[in-house]
């Protein structure tokens, strides 16, 4: 868990690095402002609600509730999925606005930093599914290593959503 | 066969510098383990102190072998006005790192030697000192705020460029004479790095460079000027950089495709190229090359043959420039982008400017065409200040001392002629700047007075010109603007064959303009590639 | 080396006491790691990794030494020719039909310059010295069994070896390998047109690159954890050994300043891919005016420079801690000022990270902003003067032994002076106006990087080689090694101090364009023949150190240099876990030497009430 923490404190370090290269850009000139696509906003309701349900599963394992922790993880696992799905939707809605990413620099690192992000969500997805199959193959025990491991999965994929909180700030004091 | 040689050696030098190590191996243990590592000690003990004197020696023996070559020292005086500045800021710091690398190598080495492993001492048991630690963390400390200090203000100097006037801010310092530059007092030299090559462009005497814009980057128009802004009818595309001793240039350094970096290294001038961006960099030269050369042809180094292979051409000193280079890795060629800087008199310069004028890009390659954003002009400034100048040539006028002309302002669209304003003109001092000598004080003195009346004369003279071309002004827009709308009922008229007309034409424009690139990039070619 | 056993002739099995950690009943001794491949390739014992970044380090060494003696040739002798290396280097150098010389393709000689950088920095004083060494040093010297993750440490070398596959491959490109310089300054390194180098050579070299900054993540993850974790029962942060705070320092800054890196080089793909504009502004190249427009190539910069920074602390940090050492071991002499220094790796690792834009002075940036980046390079100095100040007292009044290891680090401080003190040149933005770009510079971060972080390496190999070896390497040839390397660094790179102040460009694949370079054939000359013998002086040592591995002088007790720390307490070849019984707890600190008229006390051995009473009245 400790490694997990400073393995997150270095990605914050590269989205720390991308803010300053928008906050840079941005006062630059040649900034086209647009306004976000609601999909944005809808995406980072189904974030949070991702973590509200995964952070109950999660409680729900350790305190021996056996339905929160395996009737709550598979929709965590979907309304992880369906973020990325809607991110992409995101991106054909500015597609759609006239935003490109060969276009003025505001759209496209838009297009990138929640291309970078979205990447990191399919590393948390990946760790969903196998806490998923945990859930589903093995027998339900507390164990230390089990809660080890299901811990890490909600701390990395709660980051993932402050980071998607944050990043929206940016982009909403930007655009 | 060259191969199996090497390969060969190879083997026998690896044999033998694992025989090395073994027989010293087999010999230290035949003499004692003990006594053998003791004899280790003491030779590279000893080896300790040689080193320190041989490296010592080394280097100050290679400071004065290289001293005639460093910049700021021996022959190599600095001809700008910053340089001696940022010279005097090294020398400071030369003496403070000085002293702290010989004193801690003397110390390293010599306690490396003198507590060297005896059997009959223990090592003292020091492990700190804090009194120590708070004096020699607060030396350096105040030694670095007194280079700051002196850091910043040679920095800010150095980069102080211009103020929100456009009016050069700490070195101006405008020279003994007339050197035309608009309304500036600076002259702005346009600098354009490209692989592999730099296109240097003087504003003309209305001291502006035109605008220029990379979508218009054609063969024959390597900056892409934009010949509509006026400005760019007197730029002059330049072989050498010719620039007047004792005033302030501030280049506009720019670029067409990578980073390059301006770099003048007698000038202690660089600065990096971005494309899209233009960086700038202020400085006065001191100094004129024919100056120069005549301080270098004192010094025996510099009184040889500089082609070794022609004993009796010039000598080293004739032959020395001033050069421009690239500091920024560019790609394949970024060894080769040369130009020569010449700095000159204002005389020359006024002269050399009179002479380049009528190269000026636009007035050889644009005026008249079809590209001619003035064509409705008849005449323009600069082209009424050369036929002048070259009927002043047929017949010489009584003073040989050039008439000050007005310097051209940037006119607004649709008026027939600039109008014209009487530039700055700096009265004459004698010698602000560097050596003049007595005779030049003289001639700048006579210079003066005869300039004074000139000036005067030449005011009343304009102000009648100016009344008279008001008039004519008039009538030529009124005819202008019956013409315009005779020819816009006509051209209403004809327009559907003219548009046929016209793309025929643009398919042969096209066509052209396909040859002249073709052109062009063959003499980019042979530009880029002096091999 | 003479057998020294603690003075009372105790073992320390004999008086130390114990850490138990069931190590052993869950990892069943020698059973745990059978098979070749598990041992040798894909091991998870942080010794055998050490080793295996160490391997692979002096391969790449040799390969970017090779790299720049073919460079220096062009430099050292352009008109002789370089067709007898036709067989190796083929299309990049082209024979004269008429007089038969070859000549070596510009193209290639900055692809060669680029290659040499980017290979000597990232993959041999990154990964080949803290890859080895804090692998080596930091679970032994803690007293743990291995890292906080074996697996992720193998992970950590295997993505490192992949970069070092991937970026091999591009040097057999056709359109060449990356030819932009280490630094890789957009546009150049984004426009194919500009450069053949930037076509699918730039590609792997960016994705060599991307992997090793996975490795180095994965290594510095665990090796903060390790500290912070891991230490064995007593060994409090203050106890620790100057080595280990230099890796913990060192893994931080790496772990916040690669991601940068990563971050530039996400960007650069998307402007050479995906035609974004983030780095290129109204360019005409290749004879055609290209459509990106908003773009600065400055920015790069910035995201370039806060890693390329503390990228040099990363590399000077673990030798630094080395050279302490090495020195306190050898001089028998605790290292002199121990707070302090630890203190001044602290200072150094927080300063690395605000004075990037000193690499940017003449890069158009407003030169209002240089100021700041002046005033903190200049304070930079200050620790740094502090730690060559100890170091020079820890040799006064010592008891020297000059073993090879002793000797490199005894050069190491020598040469950290003369690379420094030019350092303080050029963070004056004034001075660096004329000396940006120049040979100034590359005798400066050579001397620096290229001479004393080395020195740092190899102190570092010399004096652990029996610990990964169970053998010493030749002491001969290591004083061969020595003295030919510091003759032959300074004389291939103190007369470039001078070439640069005449204002000779760095980069350049001629001199003869110009007449203020064309005047320095016999300085060229005289550096790289320097430069073609002081590489043999290692090759001596890449011999020495192979043929030690199986025919050097075994070791023969388990402490040989008589030093305090955790490692020497170990059986001589340890064996996974590191110790067979408990984890030895430690009751002082690393460095005392000399002390109460002892030769050396370990760490592990309990204070007794003598020593109490002498350390009340000598705090240290």
């Amino acid at each position: 868990m400790f490694m997990l923490w400073i393995a997150i404190a270095s990605l914050c370090m590269m989205f720390a690095a991308m803010t300053s290269f928008i906050l840079v850009r941005e006062s630059s000139g040649n900034w086209l402002e647009f306004t976000l696509p609601s999909l944005f906003f809808w995406n980072t309701a189904v974030i949070i609600l991702s973590s509200i349900t995964l952070h109950v599963s999660y409680w729900g394992y350790k305190n021996g509730k056996v339905g929160l922790y395996r009737g709550l993880l598979p929709v965590s696992l979907i309304l992880g999925c369906l973020f990325v799905v809607f991110q992409y939707k995101g991106w054909m809605a500015m597609q759609g606005m006239g935003i490109h990413i060969t276009g003025n620099a505001s759209g496209a690192i838009t297009y990138v930093v929640s291309a970078l992000h979205a990447v990191h969500v399919l590393g948390g997805i990946g760790a969903l599914v196998l806490a998923n199959a945990h859930a589903f193959l093995l027998p339900y025990k507390i164990t230390e290593t089990r809660k080890q491991r299901f811990a890490r999965t909600v701390t990395y994929w709660h980051f993932v959503d402050i980071l998607w909180v944050y990043l929206l700030i940016v982009f909403i004091n930007v655009l | 066969m060259m191969y199996l040689i090497a390969i060969l050696i190879a083997i026998l030098v690896f044999v033998i510098v694992v025989q090395i190590g073994k027989v010293n191996e087999l010999a230290a243990r035949l003499r004692g383990e003990e006594k053998a590592e003791h004899d280790g000690n003491e030779w590279n003990a000893r080896m300790m102190l040689v080193f320190l004197v041989g490296f010592l020696a080394f280097a100050v023996g290679t400071s004065v072998y290289y001293y005639p070559y460093m910049l700021g020292y021996g022959p190599n005086i600095l001809p700008t006005i910053h340089g001696p500045q940022i010279m005097q800021l090294f020398n400071i710091t030369l003496f403070f790192t000085g002293i702290v690398f010989v004193i801690t190598h003397i110390l390293l080495f010599w306690f490396a030697y003198r507590y060297r492993n005896s059997k009959d001492r223990v090592a003292e048991f020091i492990p700190h000192d804090n009194k120590l630690e708070i004096i020699w963390t607060a030396i350096p400390a105040v030694v670095m705020a007194i280079l700051v200090v002196f850091g910043l203000v040679a920095w800010n100097d150095a980069m102080s460029d211009v103020d929100a006037d456009g009016e050069a801010l700490g070195y101006v310092k405008v020279g003994t004479g007339d050197v035309e530059n608009g309304t500036k007092n600076y002259i702005e030299i346009g600098a354009t790095g490209l692989q592999f090559n730099w296109i240097l462009r003087h504003p003309g005497r209305d001291g502006l460079l035109g605008t220029k814009n990379w979508q218009l980057i054609t063969g024959s128009n390597q900056l892409g000027q934009d010949f509509k802004d006026s400005k760019n009818i007197d730029d002059i595309i330049l072989d050498e950089l010719v620039l007047p001793k004792g005033h302030t240039v501030r280049a506009r350094i720019s670029s067409r495709d990578v980073l390059h970096n301006f770099d003048i290294p007698h000038f202690f001038v660089k600065m990096d190229a971005i494309p899209g961006m233009p960086t700038y960099f202020k400085f006065t030269p001191t100094m004129t090359t024919e100056e120069y050369r005549d301080h270098l042809s004192q010094f025996p180094e510099w009184q040889v043959p500089a082609d070794p292979e022609e004993p009796d051409g010039p000598q080293r000193w004739e032959a020395f420039n001033f050069e421009l280079a690239c500091a920024e890795l560019c790609g394949k060629g970024h060894y080769s982008m040369r130009k020569i800087v010449r700095v000159v008199t204002e005389e020359e310069y006024n002269a050399w400017l009179d002479q380049a004028e009528s190269t000026s890009f636009y007035l050889n390659e644009i005026r008249g065409t079809d590209d001619d954003p003035f064509l409705s002009r008849p005449t323009l400034q600069i082209e009424k200040r050369i036929r002048e100048r070259e009927a002043k040539k047929a017949k010489p006028a009584p003073s040989d001392v050039p008439a000050p002309t007005p310097g051209d302002t940037p006119a607004p669209e649709g008026q027939p002629l600039e109008g014209g304003e009487t530039g700055s003109i700096q009265p004459l001092n004698s010698g602000t700047v560097g050596t003049s000598t007595t005779t030049t004080t003289v001639g700048n003195a006579v210079q003066s007075t005869v300039n004074s009346a000139t000036i005067t004369g030449t005011n009343v003279v304009n102000s009648a010109t100016e009344a008279v071309q008001t008039g004519v002004n008039t009538a030529i827009n009124a005819v202008n603007n019956a013409a315009n709308s005779a020819t816009n009922a006509v051209n209403n008229a004809v327009e559907t064959t003219k548009e046929a007309a016209s793309s025929a034409a643009d398919k042969a424009g096209d066509a052209i303009d396909k040859a002249k690139d073709k052109a062009g990039e063959v003499k980019d070619n042979l530009l880029n590639n002096p091999k | 080396m003479a057998d020294l056993k603690h003075n009372d002739g105790l073992l320390v099995e004999e008086y130390a006491d114990y850490l138990y950690d069931g190590f052993h009943d869950h990892h069943h001794g020698d059973k745990y790691q059978t098979g070749f491949i598990s041992h040798y390739i894909f091991s998870m014992d942080h010794k055998m990794i050490a080793k295996q970044f160490l391997i692979t380090g002096m391969f790449w060494g040799l390969i970017g030494g090779l790299m720049s003696l073919v460079f220096r040739l062009q430099l050292g002798f352009p008109e002789a020719s370089m067709a007898w290396l036709k067989p190796l280097l083929g299309k990049w150098i082209t024979i004269s039909e008429a007089t038969g010389v070859g000549t070596l393709d510009p193209q290639f000689y900055y692809a060669l310059v680029t290659m040499h950088g980017t290979i000597l920095v990232f993959f041999v004083l990154t990964a080949g010295l803290s890859g080895t060494f804090s692998n080596l040093l930091i679970p032994l010297q803690l007293g743990a069994r291995d890292m906080a993750s074996p697996f992720m440490n193998m992970l950590s070398y295997w993505f490192f070896f992949l970069a070092g596959a991937v970026m091999f491959a591009s040097l057999f490109l056709n359109t060449g390998p990356f030819s932009g310089g280490w630094t890789a300054y957009p546009p150049l390194s984004a426009l194919p047109q500009a450069s053949s180098g930037s076509a699918g050579g730039m590609t792997l070299w960016i994705l060599s690159l991307v992997l090793f900054v996975v490795s180095v993540l994965l290594g510095g993850i665990n090796y903060i954890t390790t500290v912070l974790n891991l230490r064995t029962k007593g060994m409090s942060l203050w106890r620790m050994p100057l080595t280990i705070w230099a890796f913990f320092v060192t893994a931080i800054l790496g772990l916040l300043s690669f991601p940068v890196l990563a971050s530039g080089f996400f960007l650069v793909m998307c402007d050479r891919g995906l035609n974004t504009s983030f780095f290129l502004n109204e360019i005409y190249v290749g004879g055609q005016a290209l459509e990106q427009v908003g773009g600065s190539p400055i920015l790069y910069q910035h995201l370039f420079w806060f890693l390329g920074h503390p990228e040099v602390y990363i590399i000077i940090l673990p030798a630094m801690g080395l050279v302490s050492e090495v020195l306190a071991v050898n001089a028998r002499k605790p290292i002199f000022g121990y707070h302090a220094m630890v203190y001044s790796i602290m200072a150094i690792g927080f300063l690395s990270f605000i004075v990037w834009a000193h690499h940017m002075f003449m890069a158009g940036v407003n030169p209002f902003i240089s100021n700041i980046f002046v005033i903190f390079t200049l304070i930079i100095a200050v620790p740094s003067a502090v730690k060559v100040f100890n170091w020079i007292s820890t040799l006064y009044g010592g008891n020297i032994r000059f073993n090879p290891g002793m000797l490199f680090a005894i050069g190491f401080v020598s040469l950290f002076i003369s690379g420094g003190l030019t350092g303080i040149f050029l963070g004056n933005s004034a001075i660096d106006i004329p000396m940006h770009d120049t040979y100034f510079v590359v005798a400066h971060f050579h001397i620096v990087m290229g001479v004393a972080a080395f020195f740092g390496m190899f102190a570092g190999v010399y004096h652990w080689f029996p610990k990964m070896y169970g053998r010493f390497m030749n002491d001969t040839l290591g004083k061969i090694h020595f003295w030919g390397t510091m003759i032959g660094a300074y004389a291939v790179f103190w007369p470039m101090h001078y070439i640069g102040m005449a204002g000779v460009p760095r980069r350049y694949y001629s001199f003869s364009t110009f007449d203020f370079s064309n005047q320095f054939a016999a300085t060229n000359e005289f550096i790289t023949i320097a430069a073609i013998i002081t590489f043999g002086f290692q090759v001596i040592f890449v011999i020495n150190f192979f043929y030690s591995i199986f025919y050097g002088k075994k070791q023969t007790t388990r402490n040989p240099y008589g030093a305090t720390t955790l490692e020497w307490t170990t059986a001589i070849n340890p064996g996974h876990g590191n110790w067979p019984g408990g984890i030895p707890a430690v009751h002082r600190w690393a460095y005392d030497y000399g002390k109460m008229g002892e030769e050396f006390i370990p760490q592990v051995e309990p204070v007794s009430e003598k020593e109490k009473e002498f350390d009340e009245a000598h705090p240290h």
